[in-house]
C-alpha cells in the first residue's frame, strides 16, 4: 500500500458528525416569501444558542431578527426575500462566535419558468434546423432552467427530443440531421427549474419554407472600362442549393471605404451579375452579396435571407475632368453644359438605381453623344464668330 | 502492470521522437526524458495559470463567501478524500523521486475524477466550457507523468486510481457540503499544482540534457 502523508494541522478538521444542522436544508422558495430558518449545534460542539450568528451571502443578518429557540438553536427571520443572487443558490450559513462555520443552507429564491416564446427556425440548405427562442419571464434567471426542444411531424406521433443546444446563442438547439421535407413539423420548448415546468406553444413549419443558405461565393468587383463612375459586380450562386435555385434573390449592399453607411440594391432579382451606377470617382467601395432561396420546390414564404458574402473592394476610376482643368473660353456655353448635365444626372440616378438595363444602355449612349458633343463644343468655343 | 508501462513509453516514443514505435529501451532515453520532464514542467504552468481563472468563475458561481479572499471553511471528514497537497515540506522533499511521481501521479488522477464530477448541469455554458477543457489538460498532465515515470525507468503505481468511495455513496448529503467539497476540490488542486511545478523543475536538473546528433548517427540514419 502506497505511503500515507501526514494531513496539515490546520484548518480544524471537524469531528465525523456535523457541528450543526440548518432546517430547511436547501429550500425553493417563491421571490417575495418570507422564510424562518434554524440552526442546532450538537452536544458535542459545546456551544450555545447565545454563541451562533447568521449570514446570508457573506454578509451578517442583525441580531434583531434572531430569536432562542432553545439552548442550541438559534433561528432568524428572512422577510420579502429578492430572487437568488446566484443560481447555485443563496449561502445561508449558520456560524460560531469566532467566526468558524458550523452549518449551511442554499436557498433557491426564484419564480417558476413562463412559456418559452419567440420561436423562430432555419434550415441551412435543407441539411439541418436551428431554432432559437427567448425565455418567457426574467424571474427564471435566479433559477437554473432548463429548456428542451421538442419536435414531431404533425401526421406522426412520436416526440423527438434535441440534443444540440447554444448553436446560436444560449435559447437554441440545432436539429442535425433525418429532416422530412414536405411535411410539417410541430415544435415547442418546454422550460423547467425548482419550481415548475412551462411548455411554449407550438409552433408548426416545414421546412422548405424556412431554408437559407451559405453567401454566393466567388463575388467579384470590377470597373467598366474608363467609366469612372460605375462598377460590375458579379457572383455565382451558392453551390449546395444550385441545382434547386429556380428563384432565388439576390440583394447588394455596398458603401465607401470610409463611410458606415451601407447603400442597398434589393431588386437584384435572379441574375447573378449588376451593375452599379452613380458612384463617385475615384473611390474605393465595398462591396457585398447576399442570397434568399425562396420557392425552393414550390414553397410560396418569402426564405430566409444568407449572411453577407465577406466584402470585396473594388475602385471607381480617378475623374479625368479633374485633371485636365476649366476651359476658361467656352464659359458660356459650359453653364449651360452644367445645366443640362444636372437635370439629366437627376433623370439617370433615378433611373439607374438597382439594375434596370434599360437604364444603364441610354446612360451608356448619353455619354457617348455627350463627349462626341463636348468636342464639338471646343472646337465651337475656338471659333470666335460662334 | 509491466504491459502498461510499456505500452505508454513506447507512444511517448514515438510522439516526441517522431521516429517509428521500437520496442528497444535505448531508442530515445536520454533524448526523451528530459524533453518530457520539460513538458511536464510546462504543462503544470499551464494548468495552474488555468486554474486561476477557472476557480475564479466557479467560485462566483458558488456565491458569497466561497469567492472571498480569505475565506478558509472547515474541511470536513468527509472531504478527506480529495488529496491533500498541504504537507511537511521537508517530508515531502525527503522522499525517493519515484515516490514524488508516484504521489504526483496518484493525486492528479483521482483530482480528475471529482473534477470531472462537478455538476455538468448547474453553472452556465461558458463554466462547463471551462471545466472540460481544463479536465482535457489535466488528463493530458496525467499521462505526461506517466511518461516521465517510465522513461525513468519508475513502474507505474498500481491499483485504482478513482476516488475510493463504493459507487453508491451520494456525493454530498446537501448542497452546502457540496459547496465546500468543491471549494477544497480547488484549493488542493491548486497547491498541488504549485508544488509539482517545482517538483519537475528539480527533476528537470537532475537528468542531463541528450546529446541528439550522437544518437542519430550510431543508428545509421
Amino acid at each position: 500500500r502506497p505511503p500515507r502523508f501526514p494531513f496539515p494541522s490546520s484548518p480544524s478538521v471537524s469531528p465525523a458528525a456535523d457541528p450543526a444542522v440548518i432546517s430547511p436544508q436547501d429550500p425553493t422558495l417563491l421571490i417575495g416569501s418570507s422564510l424562518v430558518a434554524t440552526c442546532t449545534v450538537s452536544p458535542e460542539s459545546h456551544l450555545r444558542a447565545e454563541d451562533l450568528y447568521w449570514t446570508l451571502n457573506g454578509r451578517r443578518l442583525p441580531a434583531t431578527s434572531y430569536t432562542t429557540l432553545g439552548p442550541t438553536t438559534l433561528s432568524v427571520a428572512l422577510s420579502r426575500l429578492n430572487g437568488s443572487k446566484q443560481q447555485s443558490g443563496d449561502n445561508l450559513v449558520c456560524h460560531s462566535r469566532d467566526g468558524g462555520i458550523l452549518a449551511g443552507s442554499c436557498l433557491y429564491v426564484g419564480l417558476p419558468p413562463e412559456k418559452p416564446v419567440n420561436i423562430s427556425c432555419w434550415s441551412k440548405n435543407m441539411k439541418d434546423l436551428t431554432c432559437k427562442w427567448a425565455p418567457g419571464a426574467e424571474g427564471e434567471t435566479f433559477l437554473h432552467t432548463n429548456y428542451t426542444l421538442k419536435y414531431k411531424l404533425r401526421w406522426y406521433g412520436r416526440d423527438n427530443t434535441c440534443q444540440e443546444y447554444h448553436a446560436a446563442g444560449t435559447y437554441s438547439c440545432r436539429i442535425p440531421k433525418d429532416l422530412a421535407l414536405f411535411t410539417p413539423y410541430e415544435i415547442w420548448v418546454e422550460a423547467s427549474n425548482r419550481m415548475g415546468v412551462a411548455v411554449s406553444d407550438v409552433v408548426m413549419l416545414d421546412i422548405l419554407d424556412v431554408v437559407t443558405t451559405d453567401p454566393p461565393p466567388d463575388v467579384h468587383v470590377s470597373r467598366v472600362g474608363d467609366l469612372e463612375d460605375q462598377l460590375s459586380v458579379r457572383w455565382s450562386s451558392p453551390p449546395a442549393l444550385k441545382d434547386f435555385l429556380f428563384q432565388a434573390k439576390y440583394q447588394i449592399q455596398y458603401r465607401v471605404e470610409d463611410s458606415s453607411e451601407w447603400k442597398v440594391v434589393d431588386d437584384v432579382g435572379n441574375q447573378t451579375s449588376c451593375r452599379l451606377a452613380g458612384l463617385r470617382p475615384g473611390t474605393v467601395y465595398f462591396v457585398q452579396v447576399r442570397c434568399n432561396p425562396f420557392g425552393i420546390y414550390g414553397s410560396k414564404s418569402a426564405g430566409i435571407w444568407s449572411d453577407w458574402s465577406n466584402p470585396t473592394a473594388a475602385s471607381t476610376p480617378r475623374s479625368e475632368r479633374a485633371a485636365g482643368g476649366c476651359d476658361p473660353k467656352g464659359g458660356e456655353q459650359n453653364t449651360t453644359l452644367r445645366r443640362e448635365l444636372k437635370q439629366f444626372f437627376g433623370w439617370v440616378r433615378k433611373h439607374s438605381y438597382g439594375c434596370s438595363n434599360l437604364g444603364i444602355k441610354l446612360y451608356d449612349q448619353w455619354r457617348v453623344w455627350l463627349q462626341k458633343s463636348h468636342k464639338a463644343r471646343n472646337q465651337v468655343g475656338k471659333d470666335p464668330s460662334a | 502492470p509491466t504491459g502498461d508501462s510499456w505500452g505508454i513509453f513506447t507512444f511517448l516514443c514515438a510522439a516526441l521522437c517522431n521516429l517509428p514505435a521500437l520496442p528497444a529501451l535505448n531508442c530515445s532515453e536520454e533524448l526523451g526524458t528530459s524533453q518530457s520532464i520539460q513538458k511536464t514542467y510546462d504543462l503544470t504552468r499551464y494548468l495552474e495559470h488555468q486554474l486561476r481563472t477557472l476557480a475564479g468563475t466557479y467560485l462566483n458561481y458558488l456565491g458569497p463567501p466561497f469567492n472571498e479572499p480569505d475565506f478558509t471553511p472547515p474541511r470536513l471528514a468527509r472531504a478527506e478524500r480529495v488529496p491533500s497537497a498541504t504537507v511537511d515540506l521537508d517530508l515531502w522533499r525527503g522522499l525517493t523521486d519515484n515516490a514524488r511521481l508516484a504521489a504526483n501521479y496518484r493525486a492528479y488522477s483521482r483530482l480528475l475524477c471529482y473534477l470531472r464530477a462537478l455538476d455538468g448541469q448547474a453553472g452556465t455554458a461558458e463554466l462547463r466550457h471551462r471545466l472540460g477543457h481544463f479536465c482535457s489538460s489535466l488528463q493530458g498532465l496525467v499521462l505526461s507523468i506517466a511518461g516521465v515515470m517510465s522513461s525513468l525507468g519508475y513502474p507505474l503505481p498500481a491499483g485504482p486510481l478513482g476516488p475510493p468511495a463504493p459507487p453508491g455513496t451520494p456525493v454530498a448529503p446537501n448542497d452546502f457540503l457540496k459547496k465546500m467539497d468543491d471549494f477544497w476540490l480547488l484549493k488542493e488542486l491548486q497547491t498541488w499544482l504549485w508544488r509539482s511545478a517545482k517538483d519537475f523543475n528539480r527533476l528537470k536538473k537532475k537528468v542531463p540534457p541528450a546529446v541528439v546528433t550522437l544518437r542519430l548517427e550510431a543508428r545509421g540514419f
